[in-house]
C-alpha cells in the first residue's frame, strides 16, 4: 500500500512492521505523531507516559524482559531520560528497543537546538539517521532487528524535516507484537560498581563491532575526484546541490552516524566535504579518522539553523572552487507586519490570565513561566523567564529564595505531572511563598491535544495532599475568580505558598466536540454605540479574534470567534452582544 | 515538471490540509513528492508555512527563497511575508481575506492593492466569500484547491467529502 505518509507516520508504521510491542512517549514537537499513530492499535501496549524518563523506562523494561519496545520524544526530552539512557547501554537489552528523537534545527518550537547524536557517542549507542520518509519507515523496521542483534539499544535521530516531510511510502501489513519475558542474570542487569566496571569493559569491545557494522549502512554514489561526505536530511540537499552545479561527485551517505564508521578513510581520499545538519558531530568523527574536512568547523556551512538547497550549493561551490549564483528574492511591496503565535481566541489561559493580572494588580509580579500554551502569555508582559519543562516552579521558587518578589508560576496541567511534582515537596520543605496556577485544560494542548493525567487525576488532590493551600477556579467566570484569586494571593504576601487551579477544557477541543454534536457555537458583536474605546479588550484581555479599528472601537472577527463571554464579563460598557444561544456550548466545552 | 509551491495563512485556516490534498492530487497522477509542515507553535494564529515540491524525482522537501513557482496565500498579509519565496516569473495567489494581527489596523483593498501593482503576476481569489457562502468558513481552503488545481493542472484530489467537493468545483469555475 503506497501512502502519503508524515516522517512520523512512516516511523510508526515501521515499527508495526518490526512488531512492535510497546511504545512510549511524551508529546513535543516535532516527534509527536509517532505514537499519535500506533494508539490506533489496539493489540500493542501504547502509552503517553507522565514525561520522557517514565516513558523511557517502561520501553527499557520491556525491551530487557526480550519484548519489541520503543519510545519517542522530542530532542530537549531527551534530556528528561538522560539518565536511564546511559545505563542502558551497559545493560544492553533482549528485546528491540528502538530511542526515537526528533530534533528541531532552527527551533521552530523548541527552546534550543540540541543535536541528540551527541547522546549517542556519550552514552555509546548508535545512532541510525534517516533522511526522507521512506528511509524512516525502513530504517525504524530494520532498526528493531538491529537492536536484537546486538542486545544492545539503537537511537534513531529525526529532525523536523524529516518527521513532518510527507512522502510517498509504500508500507506492509503489521507485524504481531513481539512480548517477552523477564530473564534473570543479576551480573548483567544489576549495576552496581563491580557489575557495571564489567559491564563497561564488554561495552567498549561491543562499540567496536557497531562501528564495524555501521559500515554496512554506507551508501555511495556518482563518480569524479571531489568526495561529500553526509548524512540525514542533508543528503536531500546535496543532491540536488550537485546536480545544480553540474559538478562531479562522489556522494558518500552514512545511515549510521555515530559511531562513524572507519571504512569511510577507505572511501574517501583524504579529504572531503562535510554536509550535516546540527552539530558537526559526523567532522568531529572524520577528523578523528585523519580525514581533512571542508565543514562547519571551518565555516564552509552555516553552524546553526537548518540547511537549505541553496546553503548547501553555496559550502560545496565554495569548497571545490566552482562558480554560484543565488537566486535573488523579490522584495514584498509592503513590509508585512510581525504575526507572532498568540492564545487562540477563547483559550481558557487568556482568560486565567487576565485574572491574575487583576488579582495581583499593584504586586509586580515575576512571572515564571513554562512550556506549553501558555508561553504565549508573554504577548501579554506575564511571563518574564522560561526555559525547560518545571522552569516555573523551580525557578520561581528561586527567584523568591532571591529577592523578595512577589512570584506567579505559570504551569499548565500536563507540565505540571511532567516535571513539578518533586519540585513541590521542595516547596512544602521550606515553606517558599510563591503562588503556583495550574492552568489546566485537560490536555497536552500545544502538540495537538494528548490526554493529560489531570482526566484521571485532578491537581488539587495532590496539592492538598501536600497541605498546600489550594483554590479552584473557571477562568470563564471571570468576575468570581478574581476575588478567589485574591484569597490566595493573601496567603502568599503573608509568606506561605499557594495553589490556584484554573480548570476550563482546551477551546480546541470542545469546538471539534460541538461540531460532532451539530452544535452551534455562539458569536459575540460589538455594539458600536456602547463601545466607548477604552481598549481593556484588545489590550489586555489581548483576545486574538478581537482588533483595535482605525477610531479605536473594538472589531470581533466573526469567523475567530467562538463565543467564550470573557469580553462580555470584561467590558465595563456592556459593548459586546451575544449572537446565538451560550448555556448548551458552555456545558459541552466544560465536558471536554 | 519540477514544481515548487510555498503555501501560507494563519494558524486554523486549514493550510496544512490544503497542502496534502494538493499532494494527494500529485501523487495520484504519479508524481514524486514532498510536503514539509510545520506544527506546535506556529498552528496557534501565527504565520502558518507549508513548503509543496512536485517532481519525477523530488528530494529536498523545502523550497529556498526566490525558488517558488507558486506562492498561494490564505490570507493577504501573508502573501506578504512569503513574497520572498518567488521566482521573478512566479505566480502569486492571493485569498481575499484580512486576518487582523495585534496591533495595526490593515484595509483589505488597500493591501491586495499594493501587491497587484508589485509587477509579480498575481490571481485574487475569493475564498473566504465563496466559503461563507457555501455555510462555513472551513471550506476557504478548498475553494482555494479548486483554483490552483485548474492553474496547476491537476485534479481533484480522492479524499474530498462532499461539501468540500462542492467548494473545490466553485473554486475550480473561477478561472
Amino acid at each position: 500500500m503506497r501512502l502519503l505518509l508524515l516522517g512520523n507516520e512512516a516511523l510508526a508504521y515501521g515499527s508495526l512492521a518490526a512488531g512492535v510491542a510497546v511504545a512510549t512517549a511524551y508529546p513535543g514537537t516535532p516527534s509527536t505523531e509517532v505514537l499519535e499513530t500506533l494508539e490506533e492499535f489496539k493489540d500493542r501496549f501504547v502509552y503517553w507516559a507522565a514525561n520522557e524518563k517514565t516513558a523511557f523506562e517502561l520501553s527499557y523494561g520491556a525491551a530487557l524482559a526480550g519484548a519489541r519496545a520503543l519510545v519517542a520524544m522530542k530532542h530537549v526530552g531527551l534530556n528528561v531520560a538522560s539518565d536511564p539512557l546511559h545505563s542502558a547501554a551497559y545493560t544492553g537489552v533482549e528485546g528491540g528497543f528502538l530511542i526515537i528523537t526528533a530534533d528541531d534545527p532552527w527551533m521552530y518550537s523548541s527552546q534550543n537546538e540540541q543535536d541528540t547524536r551527541w547522546y549517542g557517542l556519550q552514552a555509546y549507542i548508535p545512532v541510525l539517521e534517516p533522511s526522507n520518509p521512506v528511509e524512516a519507515y525502513k530504517m525504524a523496521k530494520d532498526g528493531f532487528a538491529l537492536s536484537e542483534k546486538l542486545k544492545h539499544p539503537v537511537m534513531l535521530r529525526s529532525v523536523t524535516r524529516v518527521s513532518h516531510v510527507r512522502a510517498p511510502v509504500e508500507i506492509e501489513h503489521p507485524a504481531p507484537p513481539k512480548w517477552g519475558r523477564f530473564t534473570k542474570d543479576v551480573k548483567r542487569f544489576c549495576l552496581v560498581p563491580t557489575n557495571a566496571r564489567e559491564r563497561k569493559k564488554a561495552l567498549l569491545e561491543k562499540w567496536e563491532k557497531i562501528q564495524d557494522i555501521a559500515s554496512e549502512y554506507i551508501q555511495t554514489e556518482g563518480s569524479g575526484d571531489v568526495f561529500i561526505v553526509t548524512s540525514g536530511v542533508a543528503y536531500n540537499y546535496v543532491k540536488e546541490a550537485v546536480r545544480r552545479l553540474n559538478i562531479k561527485a562522489v556522494i558518500v551517505k552514512l545511515g549510521i552516524v555515530v559511531p562513524t564508521p572507519r571504512k569511510v578513510a577507505d572511501i574517501v581520499d583524504k579529504s572531503a566535504v562535510v554536509v550535516e545538519e546540527g552539530d558537526p558531530v559526523l567532522e568531529l568523527q572524520l577528523r578523528s579518522l585523519g580525514i581533512s574536512t571542508r565543514g562547519k568547523l571551518n565555516g564552509y556551512f552555516p553552524k546553526f539553523g537548518e540547511l537549505d538547497i541553496n546553503k548547501v550549493a553555496m559550502g560545496i561551490a565554495k569548497a571545490v572552487g566552482v562558480p554560484y549564483n543565488p537566486p535573488q528574492p523579490p522584495r514584498p511591496p509592503l513590509e508585512p507586519p510581525p504575526r507572532p503565535p498568540v492564545l487562540c481566541p477563547g483559550c481558557p489561559h487568556m482568560a486565567t490570565f487576565y485574572i491574575l493580572k487583576v488579582a495581583t494588580a499593584g504586586l509586580n509580579p515575576v512571572w515564571s513561566g513554562d512550556i506549553g500554551c501558555y508561553s504565549l502569555g508573554i504577548n501579554m508582559g506575564q511571563q518574564d523567564v522560561i526555559t525547560h519543562m518545571g522552569s516555573s516552579v523551580g525557578l520561581g521558587s528561586g527567584i523568591t529564595v532571591a529577592g523578595r518578589h512577589f512570584v506567579v508560576a505559570t504551569i499548565g496541567d500536563s507540565t505540571f505531572y511532567h516535571a513539578a511534582l518533586p519540585q513541590l515537596i521542595d516547596v512544602v520543605g521550606k515553606s517558599i511563598p510563591i503562588l503556583i496556577v495550574v492552568m489546566d485544560n485537560s490536555y497536552t494542548a500545544m502538540t495537538g491535544g494528548q490526554p493529560s493525567p489531570s482526566r484521571f487525576l485532578p491537581a488539587e488532590k495532590i496539592t492538598e495532599a501536600l497541605g498546600l493551600p489550594t483554590f479552584v477556579i473557571d477562568p470563564v467566570d471571570v468576575k468570581r475568580s478574581i476575588e478567589i484569586v485574591k484569597k490566595a494571593v493573601e496567603i502568599v504576601k503573608n509568606g506561605k505558598p499557594a495553589v490556584v487551579i484554573s480548570r476550563r477544557p482546551c477551546v480546541l477541543m470542545a469546538i471539534r466536540k460541538a461540531r460532532r454534536l451539530g452544535v452551534q457555537i455562539p458569536k459575540y458583536q460589538v455594539d458600536l454605540e456602547k463601545c466607548k474605546s477604552c481598549g481593556l479588550c484588545y489590550n489586555l484581555l489581548k483576545c486574538s479574534a478581537i482588533s483595535k479599528r482605525p477610531d479605536g472601537k473594538a472589531y470581533v472577527d466573526p469567523a475567530l470567534c467562538v463565543g467564550c463571554g470573557v469580553c462580555a464579563e470584561v467590558c465595563p460598557f456592556n459593548a459586546f452582544k451575544l449572537e446565538g444561544r451560550k448555556e448548551i456550548w458552555l456545558e459541552i466545552w466544560k465536558q471536554a | 515538471m519540477e514544481t515548487g509551491i510555498v503555501i501560507v495563512g494563519v494558524g486554523g485556516q486549514g493550510v496544512l490540509t490544503l497542502a496534502r490534498w494538493l499532494g494527494e492530487a500529485a501523487m495520484a497522477e504519479g508524481y514524486d513528492v514532498r510536503i514539509a509542515e510545520v506544527h506546535g507553535m506556529s498552528q496557534r494564529g501565527g504565520s502558518v508555512e507549508v513548503h509543496v515540491r512536485i517532481g519525477r524525482e523530488v528530494y529536498a522537501p523545502i523550497v529556498e527563497e526566490g525558488g517558488a513557482d507558486f506562492v498561494i496565500a490564505l490570507e493577504a498579509l501573508e502573501a506578504l511575508r512569503a513574497y520572498r519565496y518567488l521566482k521573478p516569473n512566479g505566480i502569486l495567489v492571493v485569498n481575499k481575506r484580512i486576518i487582523q494581527p495585534p496591533g495595526k489596523w490593515y484595509n483589505l483593498n488597500d493591501t491586495l492593492d499594493a501587491i497587484r501593482r508589485s509587477g509579480i503576476k498575481t490571481y485574487i481569489v475569493p475564498c473566504y466569500d465563496i466559503a461563507l457562502e457555501l455555510g462555513s468558513v472551513l471550506y476557504e481552503n478548498s475553494v482555494m484547491l479548486g483554483f490552483v488545481s485548474k492553474l496547476l493542472g491537476l485534479s481533484m484530489p480522492p479524499s474530498l467529502d462532499e461539501n468540500n467537493r462542492k467548494a473545490f468545483l466553485r473554486g475550480m469555475s473561477l478561472i
